[in-house]
């Protein structure tokens, strides 16, 4: 354990494990906490946003069109599924995403001309490897991790006050009951900690740099431009549209809105993404291979947005916190009580289940979701 | 004479399987009026709202509103012409607040553009806030004002009918088609509901009523169509409706 929390390399890779799920998740719940469209086949958008990325800097593109471009395709992935099935009922879109999905790692894994096939795909290019920052290079980078850890802790702050601003206000109404202030506030506490602690570590790991902490401060810089997007957009009269296409589709429509067209909008911006989480994930692993696209990741990717909260973007990001964290720790301490490799790696999604049944009794709509919405009529 | 003729509908037919729900039906309402629709349960009258409306296709027919063919539009393309319709058993959208119900309804909003949400966020929140203005002196007139914040799916059936009239209204539609707007309400509440359909007539917005209440039906409508087993069976003001002998024997089956 003190091994784990000395380790600031890991806690770097660990970092940007959890960001790059976390933009994967947050995809997915545009599609399905915003929109309601139940996409199985998530991983498909972030496969196709790491191959694209990585054989076009292979081919000598620069990196930053080639994420563009990864994204590009994604959405247009979207867009086919889209176009073709988004008129259909919410359960068959299902089908059609899994299929979708097995039928991308089926093509990266077989079309070698393409993809390389099973060997895989190595030595591309990541971003600063070959960067040596001097002094100047690392303040800078410093900084930078600075300000996103202070929107991070603002964001924070402003989700504890409309918590407690909720909880004075239906104090003395109705049968829910909201949060308690302490709950919030302890919750607030472990957040900051949390954020404290990858601050800390980031800075140090930048102070002696390795590349993975530019990578990290890179993939932190683009989770709050994602989330912070997300944010305006689900606020937004747009925002609005989606969700009210969650509820109930034929009253938007006869409200004069091309109900369609939004869920297409939706679904390619999920996919786009999840695009550009699949470029982080392609640099962190160094090497892809098409069975790092299998459809657990697509589950792994759900059970993050249940975890947080369907519907929150928050939420989300707190699940993947916790989903990686619970990864990490059963990694290393469940070996201390002596039980085998094979053994251990079934204990451990055992125990997943486990906690997600807990959550779907104890609290369905997911640590940051509301109560009130579960027991609404339709 | 046929100048002011907002909606007409001409040989409508739909099938459902083997039934035929609607039968070469016919309805014209004038711009200004308030139409009634009426006939026995199973008469197709809300088939022939889903046919105006473009819920459903029509098999045959046509449906010209505002002087242009409309039956070839999508649904939502219709409504944004200025013909919005309500739902037999009122529907809203219960997780959002019946504010945000409100604000769904304006057409052409900017903020409903994917991009420009992220780059005109200024000109979006000006816009906001003339909806919402707009929306809560809605929800005070039908005395929704005081619910506004809350879920819309925790409001009563009544409160759901005046929410789904006044999210119509919010639309700014030249037609609003009203299915069953009386049906499950109580008595003080029905009074309102027709106070308020006679107030916004009188400020130029048409209806089209489909309602079992007759008191509602006999007060509200200038004209009314009755409809038995998918065919007009007669039409005219609501004297003449009340003295058809024929009417008379669909609804009391003499």
């Amino acid at each position: 354990m003190l091994n784990l929390l000395n380790n600031s390399g890991y806690i770097v890779s660990l970092t940007i494990l959890t960001s790059v799920f976390a933009i994967f998740a947050l995809g997915l719940n545009l599609q399905w906490g915003f929109s309601g469209l139940i996409n199985f086949g998530h991983i498909a958008f972030m496969t196709i946003g790491a191959y694209t990325t990585v054989m076009l800097s292979l081919a000598g593109i620069p990196l930053i069109v080639a994420v563009i471009i990864g994204a590009a395709l994604a959405a247009l992935l979207g867009f086919i599924i889209g176009i073709s099935t988004l008129r259909l009922r919410e359960d068959y879109l299902a089908i059609v995403t899994v299929g979708v999905s097995e039928l991308v790692r089926l093509v990266a894994n077989n079309e070698e001309w393409l993809t390389r096939g099973v060997q895989g795909v190595r030595r591309y290019q990541i971003p600063f490897v070959d960067w040596e920052p001097g002094i100047f290079g690392k303040v800078m980078a410093i900084i930078l991790l600075t300000s996103i850890a202070i929107f991070a802790e603002w964001q924070l702050l402003r989700g504890i006050k409309t918590q407690l601003q909720e909880y004075h206000s239906t104090k003395n109404k109705s049968s829910d009951q909201p949060r308690k202030p302490i709950t919030v506030i302890t919750w607030g506490s472990i957040a900051t900690v949390i954020i404290l602690f990858v601050y800390i570590n980031g800075t140090i790991s930048l102070y002696d740099y390795h590349y993975q902490a530019g990578l990290m401060v890179l993939v932190l810089l683009v989770l709050a431009l994602v989330y912070w997007g997300l944010e305006i957009l689900v606020r937004s009269p747009w925002g609005r549209v989606i969700k009210a296409i969650r509820e109930d589709e034929e009253i938007v429509r006869a409200l004069g809105k091309n109900v369609f067209w939004y869920k297409l909008q939706a679904f390619m911006l999920g996919g786009a993404i999840a695009g550009v989480a699949g470029s982080f994930y392609a640099w962190q692993l160094n090497a892809v291979y098409p069975n790092s696209f299998e459809p657990l990741q697509t589950f792994n990717a759900w059970i993050i947005v249940v975890i947080g909260g369907a519907g929150n973007n928050s939420g989300t990001i707190l699940g993947a916190i916790i989903f990686w964290t619970y990864d990490a720790l059963t990694r290393f301490l469940l070996p201390q009580l002596g039980i085998d490799n094979a053994r251990l790696s079934a204990l451990r999604i055992m125990v997943i289940g486990l906690i997600l049944m807990i959550l779907v009794m104890w609290r369905p709509q997911g640590i940051l979701g509301k109560k009130e919405e579960l027991t609404l009529g339709k | 004479m046929t100048e002011d003729i907002l909606l007409s509908a001409k040989g409508l037919s739909k099938s459902f399987g083997g039934i035929l729900a609607v039968n070469n039906a016919k309805i014209e309402l004038k711009s200004g009026s308030i139409t009634g629709l009426i006939g026995p349960n199973g008469a197709g009258k809300t088939t022939l709202f889903n046919l105006l409306a473009n819920f459903y296709p029509p098999d045959r027919g046509q449906v010209i509103f505002d002087r242009e063919p409309i039956h070839q539009l999508p649904t939502y393309k219709i409504a944004r012409r200025g013909m919005v319709r309500t739902f037999q058993v009122a529907r809203v959208l219960s997780r959002l607040s019946v504010l945000e119900n409100m604000l769904l309804a304006p057409q052409k909003q900017l903020g409903e553009n994917l991009v420009k949400v992220w780059f005109d966020r200024k000109t979006i929140r000006k816009e906001e806030k003339i909806n919402r203005e707009k929306a809560m002196s809605i929800l005070e007139s039908v005395g929704l004002d005081n619910k506004a914040r809350d879920y819309a799916g925790a409001l009563s059936g009544g409160q759901r009918k005046l929410l789904e009239i006044a999210r119509a209204l919010m639309s700014d539609p030249k037609l609003i088609l009203l299915d069953e707007p009386a049906a499950g309400v109580n008595p003080a509440l029905i009074e309102r509901i027709c106070q308020h359909i006679l107030n916004w007539n009188q400020a130029g917005i048409s209806f089209l009523i489909i309602e079992h209440n007759m008191d509602v039906v006999m007060s509200l409508c200038d004209h009314i169509w009755v409809l038995a087993e998918g065919s007009n069976l007669a039409d005219g003001t609501p004297e003449e409706i009340q003295n058809n002998p024929n009417v008379l024997k669909a609804y009391f089956g003499q």
